[in-house]
């Protein structure tokens, strides 16, 4: 059965008001480490979600017994729960009938790799990685999403991802890189390993640096992942009222440096588009941070509803497992500058760092969007507006709206970095990020020497 | 699940795998969280499936099928062998022997959590939610929690183990917010509270309500307290935060996988080196770390692990020598020491890595007073914030939510955003005392992510109060 026709039987399975969201997964995992596979996954799973409505009153179920029987069950255990819970006055309803707009984000090729393809393709980048042991793995997957609902809703979309990510690295060095898209042709395993190694060999002989606030450019990846850690707390409506977001009292303020813009767009074709989300809200483009100027979050129905005001659904509800989370961006998207290359950030930052990737991050304080981690796989100084001699690995201790204050500049192409790691059910998603030169990243420690 | 499993492994077998297993694990989660008087979740999830794992030509193929019939489990074998096949790299992988087990296991229990009523876990929350009500907190959170995973293991080689293990947790949060000042405080645990392998009993024991005052107390409190200040001093940890400060910085570096090279595209390696086994010095002589899989309520607690190895309690460290590794099959194999024992998948769809089990550091004398007792000028923090560490797992950061400065043996002034870093083995050589039994507790967490595709394990850590010298606190510039 297809992810729709999963929904559908889920719904005839119950009685009365019901949301039925359906998940189908056929994926392949081809893990390397040392140049060799050593960890491939194949996953087949169908799971499917009923929320069950009673006066209110809310209960949720899961499985992935989708025989008529299995369903049954599924039925009674969300009714069950729903008869447990009391009524809740805030629930907005069940999300109504609408069409979800149309978005690319669906291969036939992609959908069509199998096990040999995707064994293949990680080859490919092992071979590629030459003298310079790789780590990492080449992975594709077919995925769908349905909602259907008693309100009449009935969305689906079939999507497609593929992602090569390669750590190459000896006892004397590391670098990384990956590329995702939701058409495997366009990411090349051969670059991905390529670019991997070359960083590597670049990181041998690290040197140590005092603790301090310098100047830095950030690769995308690097990039991309500050800015997600940072967006959990302060990008979303619940962050927003529980008073967690750096935004809680700033929209409409200038916040950043004007060169920041940030969108949350799910329906951008060179991204993981989505079409709506886990209520079947279609998904919106919505602006977050226009030239530096905070504009807003992200909003779902049980947020909006508690607002009032006119608030509405962005599309951004997430799966009923992390709704305690409340609404959260899937797609951020930051707008790229006018800088040809990072050699032409480096020259702008004259004296700082260069840094890669990032690792660990963990959120110190969320309200003012303080974050540390280590650096790792690529990091080094740079002196007289050159990219010069490697560093061990950096711990920094970030605000984040510091780092984002004053910007000298940013790439003029942005790369999509994915940001699922494939936790639970497959859903991908990333960040669209260019590399960024900023005056203000603090170092606050040095850790272990690139390399295994 | 039996003939499922079998026809698998037959499948796999017939098709030139020379070693074959098959997982069939059946899970179900109770999840039940308020939040400001609403029920926020209220969910019953199950999941069911099988996975294979192959050996083919050396080289390991795994593939995991929904499906609980002969059809699905002989697919989901064929797919794993010609993955196998396919995989490139040169493959010679080998397995430390092991007699073949047949057995069972089963978490014992006073109360089935799956026979308490949901309302009345609903209750149990919204109580403890209303119990934290006060001027100030800004966000009160309840949460009570319950799995039973049911598994079977058949290997080609003969072992064939059955286990069911039962897990209960809870805990509360609640966030104040003052002058732009935001603070959080918790109880039992951080996150999502503290889980057990247990019955219902377990929940019922912590008392979620009657903590819940005091942890509303301190959080409004916190938004008053003078920030930490930084400097290097001598710094008390709570158990809380000593179990976690094992979790990342010895049980991690210490899995084998990581020492070898296999988890470094994702969760990192380590800074030990095969050759460090009984030679490096990890901590100071207070410092005795145990994997212990036999621990009544651990998270990490099993009659056999995924690869059908007895679960069996081993030294890790002792008295600050680095004495053992958590290992897998193959691992022990590579390194001519044991045969495993710490293999642990998260559900049917996942293939095992090697995974922290119970890790423990073992108690010393005496209680929190006597540790504090001995302190002229330092910090005590209490329950975990915030948690970073570097990829081989030597630099670290951490935060915890509530502090206290330290002045002539006693508890002074609250302290709030208090952090503290170091490097691994300096941080447990200036470790100078352990509290005793009667302060130990063990504590369960669920979300240790891992692998890719990603995997979360649960796994418990027995710590007492423990007393580090010359620490750098309140890291910020």
């Amino acid at each position: 059965m297809n992810a729709l026709e999963v929904a559908k039987a889920t719904l005839e399975s119950v009685e009365g008001e019901a949301e039925a969201v359906a998940h189908v997964e056929h994926s392949g995992l081809a893990r390397f480490a040392g140049s060799e596979v050593h960890q491939p996954t194949l996953i087949e799973n169908a799971m499917v979600t009923l929320r069950v409505v009673q006066d209110n009153r809310l209960g949720v179920a899961t499985t992935n017994k989708i025989d008529t029987a299995g369903l049954a069950e599924l039925a009674r255990r969300a009714s069950d729960a729903a008869a447990s819970a009391p009524p809740d006055e805030t629930f907005p309803g069940l999300a109504p009938p609408a069409s979800a707009p149309a978005v690319a984000g669906f291969d036939d090729e992609t959908a069509a790799l199998g096990p040999d393809d995707q064994a293949r393709l990680a080859a490919t980048a092992i071979d590629a990685g030459g003298d310079v042991p790789v780590y990492g793995f080449f992975t594709s997957a077919l995925s769908e999403l349905a909602v259907m609902s008693t309100t009449g809703l009935s969305v689906h979309q079939r999507m497609t991802d593929a992602t090569a990510l390669v750590v190459a690295a000896d006892e004397k060095g590391s670098g990384y890189a990956e590329q995702t898209a939701w058409r495997a042709k366009s990411v090349d395993p051969a670059e991905v390993a390529r670019e991997s190694a070359e960083k590597a060999k670049r990181t041998r002989g690290a040197a140590e640096i005092e603790s301090g606030v310098y100047r830095a450019v950030l690769e995308p990846y690097a990039f991309a992942d500050l800015l997600d850690y940072f967006s959990h707390d302060s990008f979303g409506a619940l962050g927003l009222l529980e008073e967690r977001s750096y935004f809680t009292n700033r929209l409409g303020q200038k916040v950043f440096d004007e060169k920041i813009s940030i969108t949350d767009d799910a329906l951008d074709p060179h991204g993981l588009p989505k079409a709506f989300d886990f209520e079947g809200t279609p998904k919106r483009a919505v602006r977050l941070v226009e030239q530096g100027v905070a504009r807003g979050v992200v909003w779902d129905r049980a947020t909006a509803a508690r607002v009032g005001d006119g608030a509405e659904s962005t599309g951004h509800a997430p799966p009923a497992e992390l709704r305690d989370w409340g609404p959260l961006p899937s797609a951020l998207s930051i707008l790229p500058g006018s800088a040809e290359s990072v050699d032409e950030l480096a020259e702008l930052v004259g004296d700082g760092l260069y840094i890669t990737r990032l690792h660990y991050l963990g959120v110190l304080h969320p309200r003012e969007g303080l974050i540390t981690g280590m650096t790792r796989d690529g990091t080094f100084r740079i002196r007289d507006g050159k990219i010069a001699e490697p560093l061990v690995n950096l711990r920094f201790t970030v605000a984040v709206p510091d780092f984002l204050r004053e910007v000298f500049g940013l790439t003029n192409k942005a790369a999509l970095v994915n940001s699922q790691n494939f936790y639970g059910e497959r859903y991908p998603y990333g960040v669209m990020a260019p590399a960024i030169a900023s005056a203000r990243f603090p170092v606050t420690g040095v850790g272990s020497k690139p390399g295994i | 699940m039996h003939d499922v499993c079998a026809a698998a492994v037959d499948a796999a077998t017939a098709a030139g795998a020379q070693y074959a297993d098959a997982r069939v694990v059946l899970k179900r989660n109770q999840f039940v969280a308020t939040k400001n008087g609403h029920v926020e979740r209220l969910s019953d999830s199950e999941s069911e499936g099988i996975g294979v794992r192959v050996l083919v030509n050396g080289a390991w193929g795994f593939a995991a099928d929904r499906r609980l019939c002969a059809d699905g489990a002989r697919d989901a074998a064929l797919r794993a062998c010609t993955f196998a096949r396919a995989a490139p790299g040169k493959h010679s992988r080998q397995l430390a022997p092991i007699t073949p087990v047949s057995g069972t296991h089963r978490t014992p229990v006073e109360r089935d959590p799956f026979e308490v009523p949901l309302a009345e876990k609903v209750a149990q929350c919204l109580e403890a939610d209303e119990a934290m009500a006060g001027r100030e907190i800004l966000v009160r959170q309840a949460m009570v929690r319950a799995q039973r995973e049911h598994k079977l293991l058949l290997t080609s080689e003969g072992t064939e183990v059955e286990q069911e293990l039962i897990e209960c947790g809870a805990g509360i949060e609640c966030a104040a917010a003052r002058d732009g000042v935001f603070q959080m405080r918790s109880y039992p645990s951080a996150q999502i509270g503290s889980s057990c392998q247990s019955g219902w009993e377990y929940v019922e024991g912590l008392d979620l309500a009657g903590e819940a005052p005091r942890v509303a107390e301190q959080a409004a409190a916190l938004v008053r307290a003078d920030e930490c200040p930084n400097g290097t001093t001598t710094l008390v940890l709570d158990a809380d935060q000593v179990a976690l400060q094992v979790h990342e910085s010895v049980g991690h570096p210490t899995e084998l996988d990581r020492v070898y090279g296999t988890e470094a595209s994702y969760a990192g390696t380590s800074f030990l080196k095969p050759d460090d086994l009984g030679s490096l010095r990890y901590g100071s002589e207070q410092m005795n770390i145990t994997a212990d899989p036999t621990t009544p309520g651990g998270l990490g607690s099993f009659g056999f692990d995924d690869e059908g190895v007895s679960a069996e309690r081993t030294p890790v460290v002792e008295a600050g020598l680095l004495t053992g590794f958590l290992t897998s099959r193959e691992t022990a194999a590579r390194i001519g020491a044991g045969n495993g024992g710490s293999m642990r998948a998260d559900g049917w769809n996942r293939m095992p890595l090697v995974r922290m089990t119970n890790l423990h550091l073992e108690p010393g004398e005496g209680t929190l007073a006597d540790l504090l007792a001995d302190v002229d000028e330092g910090v005590y923090m209490e329950t975990n914030r915030s948690w970073s560490i570097d990829d081989k797992r030597l630099n670290f950061q951490f935060g915890t939510q509530i502090a206290w400065e330290i002045k002539r043996g006693k508890l002074g002034r609250m302290l709030r955003d208090a952090t503290y870093t170091g490097i691994t083995p300096q941080f447990w050589g200036s470790l100078d005392a352990v509290a005793g039994r009667d302060s130990w507790r063990l504590y369960g967490l669920t979300n240790c992510g891992k692998g890719q595709p990603g995997q979360s394990a649960h796994v418990s850590h027995g710590a007492a109060p423990a007393r580090f010298r010359g620490v750098q606190v309140g890291v910020r510039l």
